[in-house]
């Protein structure tokens, strides 16, 4: 894999933000897109084109930090989107499996990503961090729980489906926060 | 990327679970049907080899937690053994091993619940 295709990388035009995923989307590298992207939402940017054509696999963590950002644009009053698109069967199942096929528009082949309008190879920066393989930074702990617990309660917004699939893993990391926090265990009405 | 697979085998009442390749979203429900299979048979007493595992996601660490507590409350465990060190740290970072019992040794993970 050429280092063009390593990581995340991000282009802008004047209208959409484009990312590409290469390798794996996981919880290591989902904190710099998550950064990113709420970056550009403050911006004003409501469209978001999604390249999974290099991306190897996704874990919750990742799925759910794409939830978070097309909650977020459904929040909004002016049809913001996420248009995913080059996905492979795995990475559709994944995306069907999770419920996030009706979030976000899914297109099995290149798409909105092979339009015009999108930015040149040349314009895609690789956002730091972001290649699983070569981590520079030992993650932060405190930071991986809360990113993590953030991800999933996205999932279980998008679809509610997903409670019981989460609920242990959720349950434990609202009780590692709270013990961090020096609180009273958290109520959790999933269990 | 590794295609995922399990082999099990009886070892007295415990039973070991050898896991390889990738354990993601996508392989990890064949992991599930596995645990409840063992479950429905009375096998509660689990240990998972994870010496050729080469990844294992956030979603199915949070499972393993409910299959170890299930298993708890019927007097046994899922217990992990062979824990490729780039995985254990990530597990210890995040405190999955404060709930997940951990192991070196087959014997260990083995002989964990003879003394439980």
């Amino acid at each position: 894999m050429s280092d063009a295709l390593k990581g995340i990388s991000v282009g802008c035009t004047d209208a959409e933000v484009y990312v590409r995923v290469a390798g794996r989307g996981t919880f290591q590298n989902s904190q710099p897109l998550r950064r990113f992207a709420l970056d550009m939402v403050e911006r004003g940017y409501k469209v978001f084109v999604v390249d999974l054509g290099h991306c190897l696999g996704m874990d919750s963590t990742f799925l759910g930090v794409l939830a978070g950002i097309g909650l977020r644009l459904r929040q909004g009053t002016n049809g913001g989107r996420v248009h995913v698109t080059n996905v492979s069967p795995r990475n559709l199942e994944l995306l069907q499996t999770l419920g996030l096929d009706r979030l976000f528009s899914v297109d099995e082949h290149a798409g909105a990503s092979a339009n015009a309008a999108s930015p040149a190879d040349q314009d895609f920066q690789q956002l730091p961090e972001s290649d699983v393989v070569d981590l520079k930074a030992p993650l932060n702990k405190n930071e991986t729980t809360d990113l993590m617990l953030e991800a999933h309660d996205n999932l279980t917004e998008a679809d509610e489906r997903n409670i019981p699939k989460f609920k242990d893993l959720t349950k434990f990391l609202r009780e590692n926060i709270a013990r961090r926090r020096g609180g009273p265990p958290p109520q959790d009405a999933t269990s | 990327m590794k295609d995922f697979r399990i082999e099990r085998e009886g070892r007295g009442p415990v039973q070991l679970v050898r896991l390889s390749g990738s354990l993601d979203m996508y392989s990890f429900p064949r992991l599930e049907t596995q645990l409840n299979t063992l479950f429905q048979q009375g096998h509660y007493c689990v240990v998972l080899d994870c010496r050729d595992l080469d990844y294992i996601g956030s979603a199915g660490l949070g499972a393993l937690i409910g299959f170890a507590k299930q298993a708890r409350e019927h007097s046994g465990d899922v217990k992990l053994l062979n824990v490729p060190e780039r995985i254990y740290k990530i597990i210890e970072l995040l405190g999955f091993t404060k709930v997940l019992q951990v192991h070196n040794a087959e014997d260990a993970a083995l002989g964990a619940f003879a003394r439980a």
